[in-house]
Protein backbone atom coordinates (compact mmCIF):
# COMPACT_ATOMS: atom_id res chain seq x y z
CA UNK A 1 0.00 0.00 0.00
CA UNK A 2 1.44 3.62 -1.11
CA UNK A 3 1.43 5.93 1.73
CA UNK A 4 -0.90 7.97 -0.43
CA UNK A 5 -3.44 5.25 -0.27
CA UNK A 6 -2.60 4.58 3.15
CA UNK A 7 -3.55 8.27 3.89
CA UNK A 8 -7.00 7.37 1.86
CA UNK A 9 -7.67 4.21 3.59
CA UNK A 10 -7.40 6.54 7.16
CA UNK A 11 -9.61 9.17 5.80
CA UNK A 12 -12.46 6.72 4.33
CA UNK A 13 -12.30 4.32 6.95
CA UNK A 14 -10.82 5.77 10.25
CA UNK A 15 -14.03 8.43 10.40
CA UNK A 16 -16.62 5.33 10.50
CA UNK A 17 -14.91 3.78 13.54
CA UNK A 18 -17.27 4.63 16.26
CA UNK A 19 -20.14 2.98 14.17
CA UNK A 20 -18.06 0.30 13.75
CA UNK A 21 -17.58 0.21 17.32
CA UNK A 22 -21.19 0.40 18.46
CA UNK A 23 -22.23 -2.08 16.38
CA UNK A 24 -19.74 -4.61 16.91
CA UNK A 25 -20.71 -4.14 20.98
CA UNK A 26 -24.12 -4.69 20.07
CA UNK A 27 -23.50 -8.22 18.06
CA UNK A 28 -21.27 -9.55 20.21
CA UNK A 29 -22.93 -8.26 23.33
CA UNK A 30 -18.82 -7.84 24.94
CA UNK A 31 -16.33 -4.83 24.57
CA UNK A 32 -13.27 -6.94 24.64
CA UNK A 33 -14.87 -9.52 21.66
CA UNK A 34 -16.08 -6.07 19.96
CA UNK A 35 -12.71 -3.99 19.55
CA UNK A 36 -11.46 -7.72 18.61
CA UNK A 37 -14.12 -7.74 15.79
CA UNK A 38 -13.18 -4.17 14.96
CA UNK A 39 -9.01 -4.71 14.60
CA UNK A 40 -9.78 -7.74 12.72
CA UNK A 41 -12.37 -5.94 10.15
CA UNK A 42 -10.27 -3.19 9.86
CA UNK A 43 -7.47 -5.38 8.93
CA UNK A 44 -9.89 -7.22 5.86
CA UNK A 45 -11.06 -4.20 4.74
CA UNK A 46 -7.20 -3.04 4.26
CA UNK A 47 -6.99 -6.05 2.24
CA UNK A 48 -9.93 -5.75 0.16
CA UNK A 49 -9.48 -1.75 -0.31
CA UNK A 50 -8.31 -2.02 -3.73
CA UNK A 51 -11.18 -2.83 -4.47
CA UNK A 52 -13.51 -0.41 -2.52
CA UNK A 53 -14.21 2.57 -4.58
CA UNK A 54 -17.36 3.97 -3.33
CA UNK A 55 -19.27 3.59 -6.37
CA UNK A 56 -22.17 2.64 -7.14
CA UNK A 57 -23.57 3.75 -4.29
CA UNK A 58 -22.09 1.96 -1.54
CA UNK A 59 -21.06 4.43 1.27
CA UNK A 60 -18.11 3.54 2.84
CA UNK A 61 -20.01 3.57 6.47
CA UNK A 62 -22.37 0.54 5.03
CA UNK A 63 -18.97 -1.17 3.39
CA UNK A 64 -16.90 -1.42 7.08
CA UNK A 65 -20.04 -2.05 8.46
CA UNK A 66 -20.73 -4.73 6.30
CA UNK A 67 -17.47 -6.38 7.22
CA UNK A 68 -17.77 -5.41 10.97
CA UNK A 69 -20.66 -8.06 10.69
CA UNK A 70 -19.38 -10.71 8.51
CA UNK A 71 -16.31 -10.79 11.39
CA UNK A 72 -18.24 -10.32 13.98
CA UNK A 73 -20.67 -13.50 12.59
CA UNK A 74 -17.92 -15.86 11.78
CA UNK A 75 -15.71 -15.10 15.15
CA UNK A 76 -19.17 -16.06 17.14
CA UNK A 77 -19.63 -19.15 14.46
CA UNK A 78 -16.13 -20.15 15.57
CA UNK A 79 -16.04 -19.97 19.31
CA UNK A 80 -19.77 -21.46 19.44
CA UNK A 81 -20.47 -23.82 16.15
CA UNK A 82 -23.22 -25.38 17.98
CA UNK A 83 -25.01 -22.31 19.12
CA UNK A 84 -25.40 -20.59 15.42
CA UNK A 85 -26.89 -22.52 12.52
CA UNK A 86 -25.62 -20.66 9.74
CA UNK A 87 -28.59 -20.72 7.71
CA UNK A 88 -31.30 -18.74 9.52
CA UNK A 89 -35.15 -19.22 9.65
CA UNK A 90 -37.44 -16.84 10.58
CA UNK A 91 -40.30 -18.84 10.57
CA UNK A 92 -39.07 -21.33 12.84
CA UNK A 93 -37.15 -18.81 14.64
CA UNK A 94 -38.23 -18.00 18.42
CA UNK A 95 -37.16 -15.84 21.21
CA UNK A 96 -36.19 -18.62 23.03
CA UNK A 97 -33.73 -19.47 21.28
CA UNK A 98 -32.04 -16.25 21.16
CA UNK A 99 -30.69 -16.19 24.36
CA UNK A 100 -28.42 -19.16 24.18
CA UNK A 101 -25.14 -17.43 24.68
CA UNK A 102 -23.82 -16.67 28.47
CA UNK A 103 -22.38 -13.79 28.13
CA UNK A 104 -25.96 -12.29 27.74
CA UNK A 105 -26.00 -12.78 31.34
CA UNK A 106 -23.11 -9.98 31.77
CA UNK A 107 -24.63 -7.51 30.14
CA UNK A 108 -28.12 -7.60 31.80
CA UNK A 109 -26.77 -6.31 34.55
CA UNK A 110 -28.82 -4.08 36.28
CA UNK A 111 -27.27 -0.84 35.35
CA UNK A 112 -29.09 -1.33 31.45
CA UNK A 113 -32.12 -0.15 30.78
CA UNK A 114 -35.16 -1.95 30.02
CA UNK A 115 -35.19 -1.37 26.09
CA UNK A 116 -31.34 -2.27 26.31
CA UNK A 117 -32.25 -5.72 27.66
CA UNK A 118 -34.94 -6.57 25.52
CA UNK A 119 -32.51 -5.76 22.61
CA UNK A 120 -29.68 -7.89 23.99
CA UNK A 121 -32.07 -10.63 24.29
CA UNK A 122 -33.48 -10.14 20.77
CA UNK A 123 -31.82 -12.51 18.07
CA UNK A 124 -28.55 -11.42 16.09
CA UNK A 125 -30.57 -11.11 13.06
CA UNK A 126 -33.18 -8.87 14.58
CA UNK A 127 -30.45 -6.99 16.71
CA UNK A 128 -28.38 -5.95 13.59
CA UNK A 129 -31.15 -4.76 11.89
CA UNK A 130 -32.41 -2.50 14.91
CA UNK A 131 -29.12 -1.34 15.28
CA UNK A 132 -28.34 -0.60 11.62
CA UNK A 133 -31.26 1.36 11.65
CA UNK A 134 -31.89 2.85 14.46
CA UNK A 135 -28.43 3.66 16.20
CA UNK A 136 -26.55 3.75 12.81
CA UNK A 137 -29.15 5.35 10.45
CA UNK A 138 -28.68 3.17 7.39
CA UNK A 139 -31.25 3.44 4.74
CA UNK A 140 -33.39 -0.34 4.10
CA UNK A 141 -30.91 -0.46 1.25
CA UNK A 142 -27.87 0.08 3.07
CA UNK A 143 -29.43 -2.34 5.44
CA UNK A 144 -29.70 -5.06 2.85
CA UNK A 145 -26.07 -4.52 1.49
CA UNK A 146 -24.39 -4.96 4.94
CA UNK A 147 -26.76 -8.14 6.45
CA UNK A 148 -26.57 -9.24 2.88
CA UNK A 149 -30.86 -9.75 2.36
CA UNK A 150 -32.78 -8.41 0.10
CA UNK A 151 -34.94 -4.88 0.83
CA UNK A 152 -38.00 -7.03 1.33
CA UNK A 153 -36.38 -9.26 3.97
CA UNK A 154 -34.56 -6.26 5.54
CA UNK A 155 -38.24 -4.74 5.62
CA UNK A 156 -40.41 -7.87 7.08
CA UNK A 157 -37.47 -8.74 9.55
CA UNK A 158 -37.17 -4.65 10.88
CA UNK A 159 -40.94 -5.18 11.31
CA UNK A 160 -40.79 -8.25 13.37
CA UNK A 161 -38.00 -7.03 15.83
CA UNK A 162 -39.66 -3.78 16.49
CA UNK A 163 -42.85 -6.14 17.49
CA UNK A 164 -40.40 -8.20 19.23
CA UNK A 165 -38.95 -5.52 21.25
CA UNK A 166 -42.52 -4.33 22.17
CA UNK A 167 -43.94 -7.39 23.24
CA UNK A 168 -40.74 -7.81 25.48
CA UNK A 169 -40.76 -4.50 27.09
CA UNK A 170 -44.50 -5.09 27.75
CA UNK A 171 -43.89 -8.65 29.46
CA UNK A 172 -41.37 -6.86 31.52
CA UNK A 173 -43.73 -3.95 32.64
CA UNK A 174 -46.68 -6.54 33.26
CA UNK A 175 -44.39 -8.78 34.61
CA UNK B 1 -57.29 -4.19 6.47
CA UNK B 2 -56.04 -5.27 9.43
CA UNK B 3 -52.73 -4.80 10.94
CA UNK B 4 -52.30 -8.09 12.39
CA UNK B 5 -50.83 -9.15 9.00
CA UNK B 6 -47.73 -8.90 9.21
CA UNK B 7 -46.81 -7.28 5.54
CA UNK B 8 -49.17 -4.35 6.80
CA UNK B 9 -47.45 -3.84 9.68
CA UNK B 10 -44.31 -3.88 7.86
CA UNK B 11 -45.44 -1.38 4.94
CA UNK B 12 -46.51 1.01 7.86
CA UNK B 13 -42.76 0.67 9.54
CA UNK B 14 -41.61 1.46 5.99
CA UNK B 15 -44.13 4.33 5.65
CA UNK B 16 -42.71 5.75 9.32
CA UNK B 17 -38.93 4.96 7.98
CA UNK B 18 -39.54 6.97 4.77
CA UNK B 19 -38.68 4.08 2.82
CA UNK B 20 -42.11 4.29 1.15
CA UNK B 21 -42.86 5.21 -2.30
CA UNK B 22 -44.47 8.38 -2.54
CA UNK B 23 -47.72 6.85 -4.33
CA UNK B 24 -47.59 4.20 -1.46
CA UNK B 25 -47.29 6.67 1.22
CA UNK B 26 -50.38 8.64 0.34
CA UNK B 27 -52.83 5.71 0.27
CA UNK B 28 -51.23 4.90 3.50
CA UNK B 29 -51.82 8.19 5.38
CA UNK B 30 -55.78 8.36 3.91
CA UNK B 31 -55.65 4.78 5.39
CA UNK B 32 -54.41 6.11 8.96
CA UNK B 33 -56.59 9.06 8.87
CA UNK B 34 -59.63 6.58 9.21
CA UNK B 35 -58.28 3.83 11.38
CA UNK B 36 -57.91 3.25 14.82
CA UNK B 37 -55.87 0.25 15.13
CA UNK B 38 -53.42 1.20 12.43
CA UNK B 39 -52.83 4.80 14.21
CA UNK B 40 -52.37 3.31 17.48
CA UNK B 41 -49.98 1.11 16.07
CA UNK B 42 -48.41 3.92 14.61
CA UNK B 43 -47.74 5.93 18.19
CA UNK B 44 -46.50 2.74 19.80
CA UNK B 45 -43.76 2.88 17.08
CA UNK B 46 -43.08 6.12 17.66
CA UNK B 47 -42.99 5.81 21.50
CA UNK B 48 -40.37 2.45 20.85
CA UNK B 49 -38.25 4.83 18.57
CA UNK B 50 -38.15 7.32 21.48
CA UNK B 51 -37.16 5.11 24.21
CA UNK B 52 -34.91 2.99 21.48
CA UNK B 53 -33.03 6.82 21.28
CA UNK B 54 -33.65 7.47 24.80
CA UNK B 55 -32.11 4.32 26.19
CA UNK B 56 -29.69 2.43 23.85
CA UNK B 57 -26.09 4.02 23.79
CA UNK B 58 -24.17 4.71 20.69
CA UNK B 59 -20.60 4.19 21.69
CA UNK B 60 -16.84 5.55 21.07
CA UNK B 61 -14.33 3.41 19.83
CA UNK B 62 -11.84 3.59 23.02
CA UNK B 63 -8.66 5.18 22.27
CA UNK B 64 -6.46 2.43 22.46
CA UNK B 65 -8.82 0.38 19.44
CA UNK B 66 -7.77 3.39 17.59
CA UNK B 67 -4.13 3.30 17.91
CA UNK B 68 -4.13 -0.22 17.43
CA UNK B 69 -5.86 -0.17 14.26
CA UNK B 70 -3.51 2.83 12.70
CA UNK B 71 -0.47 0.84 14.23
CA UNK B 72 -1.95 -1.82 12.05
CA UNK B 73 -2.48 0.16 8.78
CA UNK B 74 0.94 1.89 8.73
CA UNK B 75 2.65 -1.54 9.47
CA UNK B 76 1.40 -2.83 6.14
CA UNK B 77 2.57 0.89 4.35
CA UNK B 78 6.16 -0.47 5.84
CA UNK B 79 5.53 -3.51 3.71
CA UNK B 80 4.76 -1.72 0.35
CA UNK B 81 7.22 0.31 0.81
CA UNK B 82 10.13 -2.84 1.58
CA UNK B 83 8.40 -5.33 -0.14
CA UNK B 84 11.93 -7.49 -0.86
CA UNK B 85 12.98 -7.11 2.37
CA UNK B 86 10.03 -9.16 4.20
CA UNK B 87 8.75 -11.21 1.76
CA UNK B 88 11.54 -12.96 1.63
CA UNK B 89 10.51 -16.46 2.54
CA UNK B 90 7.97 -18.27 0.18
CA UNK B 91 6.29 -20.61 2.87
CA UNK B 92 4.25 -18.22 4.28
CA UNK B 93 0.81 -19.96 5.50
CA UNK B 94 -1.70 -18.07 6.63
CA UNK B 95 -3.57 -18.69 10.41
CA UNK B 96 -7.07 -17.93 10.53
CA UNK B 97 -6.89 -16.38 13.90
CA UNK B 98 -8.33 -13.18 14.94
CA UNK B 99 -5.52 -11.29 16.70
CA UNK B 100 -2.04 -12.02 18.23
CA UNK B 101 0.98 -13.40 20.62
CA UNK B 102 4.25 -14.35 18.84
CA UNK B 103 7.44 -15.14 19.70
CA UNK B 104 10.63 -14.21 17.82
CA UNK B 105 14.32 -15.31 18.20
CA UNK B 106 16.36 -12.25 17.70
CA UNK B 107 19.89 -13.10 16.54
CA UNK B 108 22.15 -10.52 17.87
CA UNK B 109 23.07 -9.69 21.45
CA UNK B 110 25.02 -6.48 20.09
CA UNK B 111 21.63 -5.27 19.39
CA UNK B 112 21.10 -4.29 23.19
CA UNK B 113 24.04 -3.19 23.72
CA UNK B 114 24.12 -0.91 20.65
CA UNK B 115 20.47 0.33 22.20
CA UNK B 116 20.97 1.67 25.67
CA UNK B 117 17.18 2.41 25.49
CA UNK B 118 15.97 -0.27 24.09
CA UNK B 119 13.42 2.10 22.81
CA UNK B 120 14.22 1.69 18.91
CA UNK B 121 14.17 -2.01 19.30
CA UNK B 122 10.97 -2.06 20.90
CA UNK B 123 9.64 -0.50 17.91
CA UNK B 124 11.15 -2.90 15.56
CA UNK B 125 9.70 -5.60 17.39
CA UNK B 126 6.02 -4.07 18.07
CA UNK B 127 6.26 -3.35 13.75
CA UNK B 128 7.20 -7.40 13.52
CA UNK B 129 4.78 -8.22 15.74
CA UNK B 130 1.93 -6.41 13.47
CA UNK B 131 3.17 -7.19 10.38
CA UNK B 132 3.11 -11.12 11.43
CA UNK B 133 -0.87 -10.05 11.73
CA UNK B 134 -1.50 -9.32 8.29
CA UNK B 135 -2.97 -12.61 6.56
CA UNK B 136 -0.66 -15.34 6.20
CA UNK B 137 1.87 -13.43 7.26
CA UNK B 138 2.39 -15.32 10.76
CA UNK B 139 3.93 -18.62 10.23
CA UNK B 140 6.18 -20.31 8.54
CA UNK B 141 6.49 -23.53 10.14
CA UNK B 142 2.67 -24.24 11.02
CA UNK B 143 2.93 -26.77 14.16
CA UNK B 144 1.96 -27.05 17.60
CA UNK B 145 4.67 -29.85 17.78
CA UNK B 146 7.45 -28.57 19.78
CA UNK B 147 9.76 -31.57 18.53
CA UNK B 148 8.36 -30.00 14.37
CA UNK B 149 9.06 -26.31 15.29
CA UNK B 150 12.71 -26.81 16.87
CA UNK B 151 14.28 -28.22 14.05
CA UNK B 152 12.71 -26.28 11.82
CA UNK B 153 15.33 -23.55 12.45
CA UNK B 154 18.81 -25.55 12.44
CA UNK B 155 20.44 -24.15 9.34
CA UNK B 156 17.96 -20.86 9.29
CA UNK B 157 19.60 -19.32 12.20
CA UNK B 158 23.22 -19.73 13.91
CA UNK B 159 21.54 -20.94 16.92
CA UNK B 160 18.62 -23.13 17.91
CA UNK B 161 16.10 -21.39 19.97
CA UNK B 162 14.07 -23.14 22.37
CA UNK B 163 10.74 -24.01 21.65
CA UNK B 164 7.47 -25.08 24.74
CA UNK B 165 4.19 -25.82 24.13
CA UNK B 166 1.90 -24.84 26.83
CA UNK B 167 -1.10 -25.84 25.37
CA UNK B 168 -2.11 -27.48 29.01
CA UNK B 169 -1.77 -23.81 30.04
CA UNK B 170 -4.18 -22.18 27.59
CA UNK B 171 -0.97 -21.07 25.54
CA UNK B 172 -0.94 -23.27 22.93
CA UNK B 173 2.02 -23.17 20.45
CA UNK B 174 1.02 -22.34 16.50
CA UNK B 175 4.30 -22.18 15.26
CA UNK B 176 7.22 -20.14 14.08
CA UNK B 177 8.62 -18.44 11.15
CA UNK B 178 12.34 -16.55 10.43
CA UNK B 179 11.11 -12.22 11.09
CA UNK B 180 13.50 -9.93 9.95
CA UNK B 181 14.67 -7.49 12.40
CA UNK B 182 16.71 -4.67 12.44
CA UNK B 183 18.73 -5.81 9.78
CA UNK B 184 19.24 -9.26 10.23
CA UNK B 185 17.11 -13.03 10.42
CA UNK B 186 15.75 -14.23 13.51
CA UNK B 187 13.13 -16.68 14.34
CA UNK B 188 9.88 -15.73 15.55
CA UNK B 189 7.83 -18.51 17.59
CA UNK B 190 3.87 -18.18 17.80
CA UNK B 191 1.53 -18.93 20.92
CA UNK B 192 -1.73 -18.85 21.22
CA UNK B 193 -4.30 -17.46 23.64
CA UNK B 194 -7.89 -17.84 23.23
CA UNK B 195 -8.30 -15.58 19.90
CA UNK B 196 -5.18 -13.42 20.80
CA UNK B 197 -2.09 -14.19 19.43
CA UNK B 198 1.28 -13.68 21.55
CA UNK B 199 4.97 -13.20 19.42
CA UNK B 200 7.68 -13.87 21.74
CA UNK B 201 11.29 -12.35 19.90
CA UNK B 202 14.13 -14.30 21.54
CA UNK B 203 18.25 -14.35 20.74
CA UNK B 204 21.01 -15.45 21.94
CA UNK B 205 23.81 -12.99 24.99
CA UNK B 206 27.11 -13.84 26.25
CA UNK B 207 27.64 -13.17 29.70
CA UNK B 208 25.12 -10.92 30.63
CA UNK B 209 23.41 -10.05 33.82
CA UNK B 210 19.92 -11.62 34.31
CA UNK B 211 17.21 -9.42 34.49
CA UNK B 212 13.39 -9.20 35.50
CA UNK B 213 10.65 -8.86 32.91
CA UNK B 214 9.67 -5.19 32.32
CA UNK B 215 6.97 -3.96 30.62
CA UNK B 216 5.90 -1.20 28.48
CA UNK B 217 2.64 -0.25 26.24
CA UNK B 218 3.18 0.85 22.62
CA UNK B 219 0.24 2.04 20.41
CA UNK B 220 -2.23 -0.56 22.69
CA UNK B 221 0.25 -3.41 22.53
CA UNK B 222 1.81 -4.75 25.74
CA UNK B 223 5.75 -5.74 25.05
CA UNK B 224 7.07 -7.30 28.13
CA UNK B 225 11.29 -7.76 28.21
CA UNK B 226 14.06 -9.61 29.77
CA UNK B 227 17.15 -11.80 29.76
CA UNK B 228 18.27 -15.04 31.19
CA UNK B 229 21.97 -16.51 31.27
CA UNK B 230 21.50 -17.23 27.54
CA UNK B 231 18.80 -15.55 25.79
CA UNK B 232 17.35 -11.92 25.44
CA UNK B 233 13.50 -12.26 25.12
CA UNK B 234 10.98 -10.13 23.86
CA UNK B 235 6.85 -10.97 23.86
CA UNK B 236 4.23 -8.73 22.44
CA UNK B 237 0.42 -9.15 22.36
CA UNK B 238 -2.65 -7.50 22.71
CA UNK B 239 -3.02 -10.13 25.43
CA UNK B 240 -4.43 -8.19 29.23
CA UNK B 241 -0.74 -7.62 30.83
CA UNK B 242 -1.80 -9.92 33.64
CA UNK B 243 -2.01 -13.11 31.22
CA UNK B 244 0.77 -11.75 29.29
CA UNK B 245 2.61 -11.68 32.24
CA UNK B 246 1.34 -15.24 32.99
CA UNK B 247 2.71 -16.59 30.03
CA UNK B 248 5.80 -14.83 30.48
CA UNK B 249 6.04 -16.66 33.73
CA UNK B 250 5.82 -20.02 32.13
CA UNK B 251 8.34 -19.49 29.46
CA UNK B 252 10.89 -18.48 32.73
CA UNK B 253 9.79 -21.39 34.53
CA UNK B 254 10.54 -23.59 31.48
CA UNK B 255 14.07 -22.46 30.75
CA UNK B 256 15.09 -23.00 34.01
CA UNK B 257 13.74 -26.41 34.22
CA UNK B 258 15.49 -27.02 30.93
CA UNK B 259 19.13 -25.72 32.02
CA UNK B 260 18.88 -22.50 29.87
CA UNK B 261 19.52 -24.52 26.49
CA UNK B 262 21.78 -23.15 23.97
Amino acid sequence: MEPSEQARFEAVVLPHLDAAYTLARYLTRNEHDAEDVVQDACLRALKYFDGFRGEEGTSARAWLLAIVRNTAFSARHRRRPEADALEFDEAQHSDAVADAHPESALLRSAAKESVGRALDRLAPEFREVIVLRELEGLSYKEISDVAGVPVGTVMSRLSRARTRLQQALREEEGG
Amino acid sequence: MTVTHPGFEAQLDAYLDDELAAADARELEAHLAQCRECARFRNERLELRAAIRAQVPTFEAPATLRDRVRAAVGATGGVARAPRRFAVRGMWRSLALAASLVVVALGSWRLALQRAAGESLADDVLTSHIRSLMPGHLTDVLSSDQHTVKPWFNGRLDYSPPVYDFSGRGYPLLGGRLDYVDGRSVAALVYGRRQHLINVFLWPVARRPAAAPASRTHQGYHLLHWTTADYTYWVVSDLGLPELGDFAGLLRQADSAAGAPK
